[in-house]
């Protein structure tokens, strides 16, 4: 059993690790909470569920489309409210209202365009068949998303250390006026950014029915909640952290579910406090010399 | 000489608090001008204000011969300034990434020359090209600032106290490369300092106080002033 579940949480840790790192990202660049992102890893699998049961796409295909559609919705939603946001006196406090109102804007057009109910992609999309690791089963499923979280991982390392627009990302978590007396175009690169952060929410969503359940309008909030302990608990601001973060999510979750499955629900608000009154700057949050 | 950059009755400030009020500067090509002030003159204000991280409530800037003054900062530096603040460089890059930085608008091929050209003013950099910014000493940092800021063969370089937090040496060592820059590459240059080692190799000296320009003219001009004199090189007689 304890076998079991430490594979298990690793697993489940990696698809929590993809489920925060867009929203870590975001804040990153922007040092904005976006409360609306488990609204979009939401929009993300209702995507998934149309393109699935509309036109029989699956959802390692819907990835592709996902990227499309939420590359565009990013710089749209970028460009129309993030620069009247830092124009004003207080844009972390702003954003914070605009996110929220975002996020419920999103939840009321599902609920009034396709209704309140429970919607699923069939795990035996990706067949039958179970794989064993140490002798322990799983379904093949979970090894699709945990080879896909992989995949996401390496993709956003190598935009951050190997791509010029990845340096630039960086450059701006940093400070956003050096960036900008080095000549990038802040803005752009923020849109972009952005953009990256949605298509992994997007992602997360499109895998969220093998991992979490069924997709439902209102699963954003408590999955907003979810990604916030998370990029805490890895390093705020820091998108790679967010795995370390994912992986002590995922564990702590399956161990809860295995021994206390009545406390589980409580888990990211006890990590989010034990965080904050221990290590607030995350488990790999460090400073820099000063001198 | 042509007037490379030109600042003219500029006003900014932040907030409701006005900091500039009317200054006019003039940098020539190929001059090397330094903008002497004490902390809270306005130096940094001035010279966020020309690079377009202020807004200039009034007054004009303009670069080459074009008006700069509502222009994004990122199509200034494009324009061929270059800017190095008291921060210089981004602590959580390593020291190549942000030298490539330094020449956002370069290919990487003439990025890859112009670091093998600097690698060999700053040695110190290149065998630490792969730590982290912010793990470098102040020194190191402050050199880090200066090599990023010439990465992108600029016709004007404008910093902001390139000598704070910096020991004797290490100011020495700035000087040196930055006039061997100023003169080989025939690079303009605005310092804006306190300390008056800079003066060493400029052309062209300004004072500012009180967001005022207080005093237009050559080195010797200056050294000449009593009341300068008693000010900034503590000569009482």
């Amino acid at each position: 059993m304890f076998e079991y579940t430490v594979l298990a949480g690793i697993m489940y840790g990696l698809y929590f690790g993809l489920v925060g790192i867009g929203l870590n990202l975001i804040f990153g660049v922007m040092r904005m909470i976006n409360l609306a992102h488990g609204d979009f890893i939401m929009l993300g699998a209702f995507l998934a569920y149309w393109l699935f049961h509309l036109f029989g796409i699956n959802p390692l295909i819907a990835i592709a489309i996902s990227c499309v559609v939420f590359l565009f919705l990013g710089i749209a939603f970028y460009y129309i409210f993030v620069p009247r946001l830092l124009q004003s006196k207080d844009p972390e406090m702003l954003s914070f209202i605009l996110f929220f109102g975002l996020s419920q804007v999103i939840e009321a057009i599902i609920i009034l365009s396709f209704g309140n109910n429970q919607r699923s992609v069939p795990s035996s999309t990706f067949g039958h068949s179970t794989f064993s690791i140490l002798g322990n089963r799983f379904p093949i499923s979970w090894l699709i998303v945990t080879i896909v979280a992989i995949l996401v991982f390496i993709a956003v390392y190598w935009y951050f250390y190997h791509t010029k627009l990845g340096y630039a990302t960086r450059a701006i978590m940093a400070s956003r006026d050096e960036s900008l007396v080095s000549g990038i175009n802040v803005n752009r690169v923020s849109a972009f950014a952005f953009s990256i952060g949605l298509i992994l929410a997007s992602i997360a969503g499109i895998f969220s029915f093998f991992m979490i359940g069924a997709a439902y309008p209102s699963m954003g909030t408590n999955l907003t909640v979810i990604s916030f302990a998370i990029i805490v608990l890895g390093a705020l601001g820091n998108p790679m952290g967010t795995i370390i973060g994912g992986l002590i999510y995922g564990l702590a979750i399956m161990f809860m579910q295995t021994y206390l499955s009545s406390w589980s629900n409580l888990l990211p608000y006890l990590l989010l406090i034990a965080i904050m009154l221990f290590k607030p700057e995350g488990l790999i949050g460090k400073t820099v010399r000063s001198a | 000489m042509q007037r490379l950059l030109e600042i003219s009755n500029l006003e900014a400030g932040y907030g409701l608090i006005k900091v500039l009020w009317g200054v006019n500067l003039a940098v020539k090509q190929n001059e090397c001008v330094v903008l002497l002030g004490v902390n809270g003159a306005g130096k940094t204000t001035l010279l966020k204000t020309v690079v377009g991280l202020l807004k200039a409530w009034k007054g004009k800037v303009t670069f080459n011969s074009n008006d700069i003054t509502h222009l994004r900062s990122d199509i200034r530096i494009a324009n061929g300034i270059a800017y190095m603040s008291e921060l210089a460089i981004f602590p959580n890059l390593t020291v190549e990434e942000n030298l490539k930085l330094g020449g956002y608008f370069k290919s990487d091929k003439e990025n890859k020359k112009r670091m093998e050209k600097l690698y060999q003013y700053f040695p110190d950099l290149k065998e630490y090209k792969h730590k982290m910014g912010g793990s470098l000493s102040g020194g190191q940092r402050k050199m880090l600032g200066v090599a990023k800021t010439l990465m992108s063969n600029p016709k004007l370089v404008i910093m902001d106290e390139p000598s704070s937090g910096l020991s004797p040496k290490f100011v020495k060592r700035a000087i040196e490369v930055l006039d061997m820059f100023h003169k080989e590459e025939k690079v303009a240059m605005l310092i804006a300092e306190q300390n008056v080692s800079f003066l060493d190799f400029a052309e062209k000296t300004y004072i500012l106080d009180g967001g005022k320009i207080t005093f237009e003219g050559s080195v010797s001009e200056l050294k000449s002033n009593n009341i300068i004199r008693e000010t900034y090189f503590g000569i009482t007689h």
